[in-house]
């Protein structure tokens, strides 16, 4: 990895299909280190983490005519990759799932002001949620899952999901009056 | 992508460290979908000897060869991998195979279709043998690519006999019995072969533990072909094989042919018969 491959990502990915072992390395080197925190955030096991990454990868490397040529390469990826992470979840029933939040970090009142500059009181409602209910709005609006993959992400019934969404949402509202 | 802002470094190593709050980690993962820049900066902050083991697995992963698709049917129906990958290399599991014996029984069943005694008696004769010429081509040096080495795994055989076995029998049963199901005038003769093959590949089993399990078969094929032809000679009915009377004799045959391999079963181990 000495040169500087300077081809973009839909270039890379071009270069897949024609067998470029190279072009997944490059497309490694980019992008496996953000998939692995934001994959860590979601899952407690690293052993899970890891395999979720990898399957991404072989995903690509296999299949990686379904980017649709517009849009964010890492947005696709990102897509890849936390549906790997539910299907690793749901082949091993028995793993702890994430739930407890990091309690320990939850933000000083000092920070709580300083998010609301940064980020407008929606930050400061996200933060005001429960753990639970946190999980879910995660889950189902920043990842964009749907309510059945969130569920299996998360570890709960499809059900559990429908309610806490519904009383998250009020709650995210008050935020933002 | 040019980012008119990127993310605060402390913030990156807070977020990638797993030590942020959820609202701000939002915001940076949002963040770095569209900016190539700061991913990179998350690049020196992710633990290199982690990624270097995750990409060497992913190569493996692509260099080791797919299970195919029958491996993958059979896995998805909870066959154990290693189990799965024996079946699918069993030749007469593989497409070819099951070509001809498809084709076998498409000519028998348009035999049958005239609607003579002759095309019927035609169609129940050759789908017992079916199943026997499958397990028999599993088994030989002859037709079985990974025969020796079946030959010299230690313990197992017979376990491997009998699943190869069944399996076979399975596959060529199914088959059959759709053909059956295009005979004209359904009635008992639909499913009058069913205890000859059974009858007919136990034999051939239990034969295949003094000889080859192809001339096993080859005698086994000879020997129905004969009782066929003389019982329909002596009573002037070309099915009178396939008759209750028959039926009954098929199944002491069967039951003698399942008591002769469990006794001989550790002939299958050695094969030293061979």
């Amino acid at each position: 990895m000495a040169t500087i491959d300077d081809r973009s990502d839909p270039d890379l990915l071009r270069a897949l299909a024609g067998d470029d072992r190279s072009a997944l390395n490059e497309l490694y080197r980019r992008h496996s280190a953000w998939l692995l925190s934001r994959l860590a955030r979601r899952c407690a096991d690293p052993d899970v983490v890891d395999q979720a990454l990898q399957d991404t990868f072989v995903a690509v490397w296999r299949k990686p005519g379904s980017y649709q040529g517009s849009g964010e390469v890492a947005a696709w990826l990102w897509g890849i990759a936390i549906r790997r992470l539910i299907d690793q979840l749901r082949r091993r029933p028995a793993t702890l799932h994430r739930v407890d939040p990091r309690d320990a970090t939850s933000p000083s009142a000092e920070e709580q002001v300083l998010l609301g500059v940064q980020h407008g009181d929606l930050a400061g409602a996200l933060d005001r949620l429960s753990p639970e209910l946190r999980a879910v709005v995660q889950a189902t609006v920043l990842d964009g899952l749907t309510t059945r993959e969130a569920a299996r992400l998360l570890g709960i019934p499809a059900g559990t999901v429908k309610t806490r969404m519904m009383r998250a949402k009020p709650l995210l509202r008050e935020g933002l009056i | 992508m040019s980012e008119t802002w990127h993310a605060d470094p402390r913030d990156l190593a807070e977020y990638s460290a797993g030590a942020i709050a959820d609202a701000r980690a939002a915001s940076i993962e949002a963040h770095l979908v569209t900016c190539a820049h700061c991913r990179g900066q998350v690049n020196g902050l992710v633990d290199q000897d982690r990624l270097e083991r995750a990409w060497f697995a992913i190569v493996d992963t692509l260099d080791a060869p797919r299970p195919t698709l029958l491996e993958r049917v059979l896995g998805r129906l909870g066959v154990r991998s290693d189990t799965a990958r024996v079946l699918a290399a069993t030749p007469s599991l593989q497409g070819s195979w099951l070509l001809g014996v498809v084709v076998a029984l498409a000519f028998a069943t348009i035999a049958a279709q005239s609607g003579t005694d002759r095309g019927l008696a035609l169609f129940l004769t050759l789908a017992p043998l079916l199943p026997v010429a499958g397990v028999a081509a599993a088994f030989g040096p002859t037709l079985d690519p990974t025969w020796e080495i079946t030959a010299a795994a230690p313990g197992g055989g017979f376990h491997l006999l009998l699943l190869r076995a069944a399996s076979i029998f399975g596959a060529t049963l199914a088959a059959a019995a759709l053909a059956a199901l295009a005979l004209p005038g359904l009635s008992w003769t639909a499913a009058a072969w069913v205890l000859p093959a059974l009858a007919l590949t136990l034999t051939s089993l239990a034969l295949s533990t003094f000889t080859s399990s192809e001339r096993a078969a080859a005698a086994v094929a000879a020997g129905w072909i004969a009782v066929v032809l003389v019982s329909a000679h002596g009573t002037q009915d070309l099915l009178s094989a396939f008759e209750a009377g028959g039926q009954l004799r098929l199944a002491i045959v069967a039951a003698a042919a399942t008591m002769l391999v469990a006794r001989r079963r550790d002939l299958f181990e050695t094969r030293s018969h061979l």
